[in-house]
């Protein structure tokens, strides 16, 4: 990958196809590698340590054989299959290890993971459930002790002005991600779902600065190239993360095309930039409560089911209208409580909106995804 | 199609006390139907180890737990229509058992005007102006409440917080400090939410009298704990699944305490007589997490067929070791104290767990430490298909017991509420196979000069 160099879509592709790869070309060239859970660490302040954040995904494609014996089946698959990923060493570049308490799946597993696989350096970051503004100040403590964890392993402080740059890198990878989300608006749209996870999925395995020369290229031939795009009903996609493309694949192959994604590797990290603050800390704590939208942090309740769902749910109007939207998949991974929990008044919201809403609870293995293939053609027809 | 009968068991039970406890769950549900009629505020609470309640309970409302109202359900076999409610209405039926039976339930509160049914089981939970659910421990408890805002519209939600560092994180200078004090600011909030919604101001003083009732009962139920260490043990698991019920629920009820001291009599009886709960102990088990309700019988049967006493359980509703007594040195705050209460109850074992690198510290670390206490031959884990992160630690304790202590574990998979889930007679042979495991360990925890 660091021979002929690809550029764009092909590119992503690589980077997509091959996850860990490029990290590890960092690692040999020195590089401190840290893998996170979730998209709650604060990878701004990794950046400014010149750490490389990586994504912790599990694998579709690969059997849970090995999580069977330390996390039982009937915990989130997703969360399983990383674990298992990461007991067959496909994580063993890691120079540290992020957790989070995002979710109980994702809390429990990195609370295990350390026991099971060891790295140099490893955080547990505690979320607060609320996004009180006492909450806000807790996770801003949370997110020093963690920034003082990583000094003290590279053994070098991160100065306000080092911190305030690595904000400013990735709010420019935020905007360059919206730009390309812009790209989807037009019927058909001028880059498909697939194409969109795999440009998402690369952002999250290189640093900041490769990851936005690669969206300007991306974006820049996506614009240029012919629109290879066939018409059809546009899909947004909620819920459980999607991080394979045989899953996109399936879905635009059977009559949809994805137009947007309110999902953790889809628009909910990349939707709002952090406000730049005299203490940066108070803007990655802010953002990261308040802003990254996944329904594991409880908004407090509205003063009708109308109004509460309206204050939670809003944004997903904004996003309907703006992409055009003419149905909704609900995506939800087997055991996700977040979001299974939701299931009702995300159609109930829908709904409202005239827009029909299909809900899947899928198995999170690719090897199950054709039986899945009549319901979404199904609902292509529906809508179409 | 016809309807598959599941079989169920009820527990006898060993002590008498255990079963008189039934009295604190429809005390408390005829006391907040009492207050329905009174005109007097209603609220539904998740367990919330004494961080919630005793506030709601001090600002004059009256607390029902859907948590533990989805266990009866299911003991008394009424829980199935209210998952086919929750089914129908389009919720996962992965989600939590508790969790189907309260939204089912909570649809047919709605349906009948808020009015509670006539037929529901055990005379129904009243109308709540106000849920209070938790961040502790498992998301289901606050996004379950959450989710009743289709049934009930406008009823306000309070998420309370319960930090979760992880176990190195804990001990980071002045790390534990700032949890505490994230905590009593929140429980500052909760209050001036409660005076908005009850316009009343909060007694203090009954709050203090409240907390101080609920210290000396969490006391009285731990040392009820302690004597259960004694060999052959004088109390089992279905025994401690019923007495829970009012150091969880109603610790600050005189009553309650009152109660406790009977248990306590009861069970120092057996350990000065040498009785056991259960004849010929031979086996001693501990079990994690929630039990199968509806299926309580079945440890009756595999202490009688293998005379395998289940010592120690549930680490999650146990009452908390006393907290150090500078823990609560010059602090007058009643909620301080409160906010030092709970949060003792989810750190209480990091030590424990620091001293075995076993992390995390809540779920896991207790059963290592339980083990030698209660010098235990095994230990039963019972995931459950609806109750995750009460399942999630699983099967890492049993691999931490089974490599650091020489303890093993068997696995039978079970359901809170859910009766098709537990299969009985698997169940049985597993344990039956389990019993000549448990003999092997013994051997090798001899062999090693272990104290049990």
């Amino acid at each position: 990958m660091s021979g002929a160099k690809s550029t764009g879509l092909a590119r992503a592709a690589e980077l997509y196809s091959v996850r860990g790869q490029r990290a590890r070309e960092l690692k040999q060239e020195g590089k401190k590698i840290f893998g996170y859970f979730c998209c709650y660490p604060p990878i701004e302040i990794m950046t400014a340590l010149d750490i490389v954040p990586v994504r912790i995904l599990g694998n579709m494609d690969e059997p849970i054989t090995i999580a069977d014996g330390y996390l039982p089946p009937v915990m989130c698959v997703f969360c399983r299959s990383a674990f298992d990923i990461g007991m067959k060493k496909s994580y063993d570049y890691f120079d540290g290890f992020v957790g989070a308490h995002a979710c109980d799946g994702a809390e429990r597993t990195a609370l295990i993971w350390t026991n099971y696989i060891k790295t140099p350096c490893n955080f547990h970051l505690d979320i607060p459930h609320t996004a009180h503004n006492s909450a806000v100040d807790f996770f801003k403590q949370q997110i020093a002790y963690f920034q003082q964890a990583v000094e003290k392993f590279i053994g070098q402080k991160i100065s306000p002005e080092a911190l305030k740059d690595a904000v400013a890198r990735h709010n420019r990878q935020r905007a360059l991600v919206r730009d390309l989300y812009d790209l989807r608006k037009p019927d058909p749209p001028l880059i498909s779902g697939s194409e969109m996870l795999q440009v998402l999925i690369a952002l999250m395995c290189i640093p900041v600065e490769e990851g936005n020369v690669l969206l300007e290229e991306v974006i820049q031939e996506v614009r240029e190239r012919p629109n290879v795009q066939a018409k059809k009903s546009r899909l947004l996609i909620w819920g459980s993360l999607i991080d394979n493309t045989a899953f996109t694949d399936l879905i635009e192959s059977s009559g949809l095309n994805i137009v947007v994604e309110d999902t953790a590797i889809g628009t909910r990290p990349f939707w709002h930039d952090i406000e730049e603050t005299q203490d940066p800390l108070d803007g990655i704590a802010e953002h990261y409560l308040k802003e990254v939208l996944c329904p594991r942090t409880f908004r407090d309740s509205g003063p009708s089911y109308q109004e509460d769902s309206e204050m939670r749910f809003g944004y997903l109007k904004e996003f309907a209208k703006y992409w055009k939207v003419d149905g909704v998949f609900a995506n939800i991974i087997r055991n996700c409580d977040v979001h299974g929990y939701e299931v009702p008044v995300i159609k109930d919201y829908f709904a409202g909106l005239g827009l029909p809403v299909l809900v899947i609870e899928q198995d999170y293995s690719t090897a199950a995804l054709e039986t899945l293939r009549t319901r979404f053609q199904a609902f292509a027809e529906t809508i179409g | 199609m016809e309807k598959k009968e599941f079989k169920t068991k009820k527990s006898a039970k060993t002590l008498q006390t255990a079963r008189e406890a039934g009295y604190f769950g429809k005390k408390m549900l005829t006391s907040a139907l009492e207050a329905q009629k009174e005109g007097r505020p209603i609220g539904w609470s998740m367990v919330t180890w004494w961080e919630g309640d005793l506030i709601a309970k001090a600002m004059g409302m009256e607390l029902v737990y859907p948590e533990n109202y989805g266990a009866f359900c299911a003991a008394v076999r009424r829980a199935e229509p209210y998952l086919e409610i929750a089914d129908a209405e389009g919720y996962p039926n992965t989600l939590c058992g508790y969790a189907r039976n309260c939204i089912g339930y909570t649809k047919t509160l709605a349906d009948n005007n808020l009015e509670v049914p006539a037929d529901a089981p055990g005379g129904g939970l009243a109308k709540p102006v106000l849920l209070i659910s938790s961040g502790a421990a498992c998301d289901a408890r606050y996004k379950w409440f959450q989710a009743l805002g289709r049934y009930l519209n406008g009823v306000p939600v309070w998420t309370l917080e319960m930090p979760q560092t992880g176990l190195k994180e804990f001990y980071l200078p002045g790390n534990k400090e700032k949890n505490l004090a994230f905590i009593l600011e929140e429980l500052k909030e909760f209050v001036g939410f409660l005076e908005k919604l009850l316009g009343n101001k909060m007694d203090y003083d009954r709050l203090e009298e409240m907390l101080a009732q609920t210290l000396k009962t969490l006391r009285l139920a731990y040392e009820v704990d302690v004597l259960r260490k004694t060999v052959p043990s004088p109390m089992v698991s279905q025994d401690f699944w019923s007495v829970m019920i009012p150091h969880l629920y109603l610790p600050e009820d005189p009553e309650a305490y009152e109660f406790y001291q009977k248990v306590y009599d009861e069970v120092k009886t057996k350990v000065d007589n040498h009785i056991g709960a259960i004849p010929n102990e031979r086996y001693r088990m501990m079990f994690s997490e929630l039990p199968p309700w509806h299926s309580i019988g079945f440890f009756d049967d595999i202490a009688e067929k293998f005379g395998i006493a289940m010592v120690i359980e549930s680490w999650n509703y146990h009452a908390i070791k006393p907290m150090p007594a500078e823990e609560l040195e010059g602090v007058t705050d009643p909620l301080e104290v409160i906010a030092r209460l709970s949060y003792h109850k989810f750190t209480e074992d990091n030590d424990t767990a620091r001293r075995y690198d076993a992390s995390p510290g809540f779920f896991n670390a207790r059963y290592l430490q339980w083990a030698e206490d209660y010098r235990a031959d095994g230990f039963l884990a019972h995931p459950l298909m609806s109750c995750r992160p009460a399942t999630y630690t699983l099967l890492h304790t049993k691999n931490s017991l089974e490599e650091k202590l020489k303890v093993p574990g068997v696995v039978i998979d079970g359901d809170i509420i859910d009766l098709r889930v537990f299969n009985p007679d698997e169940a049985f042979s597993k344990m039956e196979a389990f019993v000549e495991t448990m003999d092997h360990y013994r051997e090798l925890r001899r062999k090693a000069e272990m104290a049990w």
